[in-house]
């Protein structure tokens, strides 16, 4: 993530032209292999500014080992004394090649290709190229199997933002929280595992439906969590909603506004909680979502907190969700008619979902062959992870992860 | 033997010496019991002589063996405690509800690689973990844990206190700065920048306490507590003991204060590059310090190894085995027999399935119970200091417990908002606190009620 963006919101450092041979650039003694700085030129006028140090100025590597970045994560921060003057994260290191993988499997094998993109929200990694391919095909969904898709999509989101909610804290350096909200999470985690046959890689949407109807080890599961997921929730979570250190430390932390939020193409809870009531199941409806009675909670802070607060808001919307869910549920197929090899219309589809973490969309291209001819993921961690270069400068280095833990990025969605 | 001389091999350096150290310790230690016993007088009559030094030599070795099992349980009671916060089950496959887990991990750090890093300056790194550690454990010479059971009292023993206290940072500071790692260099320069932050309102703190007391001596301030629970200082100096217990926290590097450590933010700080039994002397040296600082609370505000009442009646049990002749050897050959035969003789009644041997063997160690404790509530009412150190540990434990509980629960805190909590809150408290209590003290001195 070298490329210069517009970096109008942050402090600017005036810093002077460093061209391929400025002696400053390099640095004057032999690199160790710990140094940060890259071991050829800069190759963008950006790298030649972030990599020349001021006085005291110092580079440190943060990751790919360091112990909460979420997955392998590095980024280089330019310290000045605790205070992060810029910072640069170095992508790549779960790099895997999906969109071309895609693009060699047939359209059944792209879903699970897609799966570990997510890999704590892998439903929705499903859905959008799910959807991208039943419009290509023109296949009309059965009722039942949208409702199914919809309640366990909720479901996930929940154990997702469960998650998100522990290591928020855990980057705080609270120690409990993650394993109180990890009881959501393996609840959640199990009944999926119930009915989809995965804990985590659920490989569970087809296109055109589901794989599998709802049966009576899911349903226990989730009567049984429905019935006191609600106080659960609250009561795991007043441990850090009136905590004063945890709301002094995310208040006014890693403030973002609107507009460069919309600049940066925020989406979900991160451009919500800028004040924008943007939800890709209400702006672009999809699936049955219309028909479902739920609000889009917003806040207008832009702050570490808000964003925190906002997935709090969400997890109870969520579970209004599977509560209409489970009151509509419709009898009837899950599965439409399809034939076995799929082979589309030449043409171009485009899908998006609203994501735990933002708008996830999928746009795919098909020859008229079994296999899609292209296919672009477009992942909301990564222009999120792109903007905490915006957010850090002037911020201390203790806050580094706890503003990159808020906007929740998962770093297999980002390197592809 | 192939095990041994393996094990032996895998040991690191100072694996081997402290392998070989400890057992010619214990060797030397009987030799010189030994050698008393057949020598006698001439050797009694020297170590006598030189009464302050031997007792020095006593009480450091004394505590600093001391430091050891305290700190194993401290660390066996953080696992437990905060996996029952964490809705865990925590240690508990090695010994007794896992108990001796933490032995095993010290055994652990011993046998580990023990390394120093490329471009580390070697003796610097080496000798930072042991300023750390000694200047924790030369704290708890000053500690009195019971009536007469104290290193040494001395007259300004809180100064020493605080001034072995300042000694710890520099071992944190040469850690971090000699190892080469930037995270541990910052780890080192939080760490000096906190503890010295803190020491001013930990300091400050008790200068009010200094004033109530009139003495430096810890065993005196604790002298004066004596009583029932009111006479302790806490209830004359609130503000003091909070103050004095968070900025206690900050110095003893723990949650939400631990940012010399931040696992979420430098790695480990200053401790990252450390491995092997020197990273244990600095894991050694933060639960003593949290021992020291649980022990300094109780001992400045809550009394000390005082009980919170003052035993009510008259406790001169004064009985002189001599005097009791002949009956004193029927009293130990009979007593014993007819109570196994009274313990035993409801099970036998009154369960058909008890056999007689068995009775008998229930009986037995239901009289050596009973005697044992007879034993310790005689040496609990007797012995001044069976009672003392038994006040005294539970209390410590009571602080070391709340600083478990405060890892358990708390986030951590930024540096900026350590400092301004610092300097803007803790010492303008701490001045407050001065200032009232100085000014109390001038107030009732001029109407003549507490004379000072």
């Amino acid at each position: 993530m070298t490329t210069p963006t517009d970096r109008s919101d942050a402090p600017r450092h005036e810093a002077p032209h460093a061209s391929q041979d400025d002696p400053r650039v390099m640095l004057d003694r032999d690199l160790g292999v710990f140094e940060p700085v890259p071991p050829y030129p800069p190759r963008t006028e950006r790298e030649a500014e972030f990599y020349t140090l001021r006085d005291g100025e110092m580079f440190i590597n943060m990751g790919p080992q360091h112990p909460s970045t979420h997955g392998v994560l590095r980024v280089v921060l330019k310290l000045d004394g605790e205070k992060v003057v810029d910072l640069d994260p170095v992508l790549g290191y779960l790099h895997r090649g999906v969109e071309k993988l895609c693009e060699n499997a047939d359209y059944h094998h792209v879903i699970s290709q897609v799966d570990p993109l997510e890999y704590v929200s892998s439903l929705f990694t499903e859905w959008a190229p799910v959807m991208a391919f039943e419009q290509l095909l023109d296949v009309q969904v059965p009722r039942r199997a949208e409702y199914i898709r919809v309640l366990s999509g909720e479901l996930n989101r929940i154990s997702s933002h469960a998650l998100f909610l522990g290591w928020m804290a855990l980057d705080l350096g609270g120690l409990t929280p993650i394993l109180w909200s990890f009881i959501e999470r393996d609840e959640i985690v199990e009944m999926l595992a119930s009915l989809t046959g995965q804990r985590m890689l659920f490989n569970y949407f087809r296109i055109g439906g589901v794989n599998g109807d709802l049966n009576h080890d899911f349903m226990s599961r989730l009567g049984d969590w429905m019935s006191r997921a609600t106080e659960q929730i609250d009561s795991g979570m007043g441990l850090l909603n009136e905590n004063e250190i945890f709301v002094r430390r995310m208040r006014g932390l890693g403030t973002i506004d609107t507009k460069a939020a919309l600049r940066m193409c925020f989406s979900g809870p991160n451009l919500r909680a800028t004040g924008v009531p943007f939800d890709v199941r209400r702006a672009h409806p999809y699936s049955i979502y219309p028909e479902l009675d739920f609000d889009i909670p917003t806040r207008t802070e832009g702050d570490c907190l808000a964003r925190y607060l906002l997935r709090m808001d969400e997890l109870k919307q969520s579970l209004r969700i599977i509560d209409q869910c489970l009151h509509q549920m419709p009898d009837g197929p899950i599965m439409a008619k399809m034939p076995r090899l799929l082979r589309p219309r030449p043409g171009r589809a485009y899908a998006a979902v609203e994501g735990p973490r933002g708008q996830y969309a999928t746009y795919a291209m098909s020859d008229g062959t079994h296999q899609p001819f292209r296919m672009r993921i477009h992942d909301p961690s990564f222009v999120h992870l792109q903007a905490v270069g915006l957010m850090m400068p002037g911020h201390l280095i203790a806050d580094t992860l706890a503003v990159m833990a808020s906007l929740d990025p998962i770093m297999g969605g980002i390197d592809k | 033997m192939t095990v041994i001389s393996r094990g032996w091999d895998r040991l690191t350096l100072s694996g081997k010496v402290i392998f070989t150290l400890v057992p010619l310790l214990l060797a030397l230690t009987v030799g010189l019991v030994a050698a008393i016993a057949v020598l006698g007088g001439p050797l009694l009559d020297v170590l006598a002589a030189n009464l302050p030094i031997v007792r020095f030599a006593v009480a450091a070795t004394a505590i600093l063996l001391m430091t050891i099992p305290t700190a194993f349980l401290i660390i066996y009671m953080e696992m437990k405690v905060i996996a029952q916060m964490n809705l865990r089950i925590g240690p508990d496959r090695v010994g007794p509800f896992g108990s001796l887990l933490s032995v095993v991990h010290g055994l652990k750090v011993l046998m580990k690689e023990d390394f120093t890093p490329t471009g580390a300056d070697s003796t610097v790194f080496t000798w930072a973990p042991v300023v750390v550690y000694l200047a924790s454990v030369m704290t708890l010479l000053v500690i009195p844990f019971a009536p007469g059971l104290y290193g040494q009292d001395l007259n300004i023993g809180l100064l020493y206190f605080f001034a072995m206290a300042g000694l710890g940072v520099v071992g944190l500071l040469m850690g971090g700065w000699s190892s080469y790692n930037k995270y541990s260099l910052l780890g080192g320069l939080r760490a000096a920048a906190q503890v010295v932050s803190y020491e001013i309102p930990l300091t400050l703190s008790v200068v009010g306490l200094i004033l109530l007391a009139g003495t430096m001596s810890l065993n005196q301030i604790v002298l004066n507590q004596a009583g029932w629970f009111t006479d302790w200082y806490v209830f004359q100096q609130p503000l003091g003991a909070l103050i004095f217990f968070i900025a206690a926290t900050a110095e003893a590097n723990r949650t939400p204060f631990d940012l010399t450590e931040a696992d979420s933010e430098i790695v480990a700080g200053f401790a990252t590059e450390y491995s092997g039994m020197r990273f244990g002397f600095f894991f050694f040296a933060e639960y003593v310090n949290v021992f020291i600082m649980s022990a300094l609370t109780v001992t400045l505000f809550f009394g000390g190894w005082n009980a919170p009442f003052a035993w009510p009646f008259e406790t001169g049990l004064t009985i002189d085995p001599g005097s009791l002749g002949i009956g004193l050897i029927l009293l130990i050959a009979i007593v014993p027999v007819i109570l196994t035969l009274a313990f035993a003789a409801p099970f036998w009644i009154a369960s058909s399935r008890i056999k007689g041997w068995q009775a008998l063997i229930i009986g037995f160690v239901l009289t050596n119970l009973f005697i044992v404790g007879l034993l310790g509530a005689w040496a609990y009412v007797e012995l001044d200091w069976v009672a003392g150190i038994l006040w005294f540990m539970l209390k410590t434990y009571v602080f070391v417990f709340t600083f478990v509980w405060m890892r358990g629960t708390l986030p951590r805190v930024r540096i900026d908002q350590l400092m301004d909590f610092a300097w803007k809150w803790l010492l303008p408290a701490a001045l407050l606190n001065l200032f009232v209590t100085a000014g109390a003290i001038v107030v009732l001195n001029a109407i003549d009620r507490v004379p000072t």
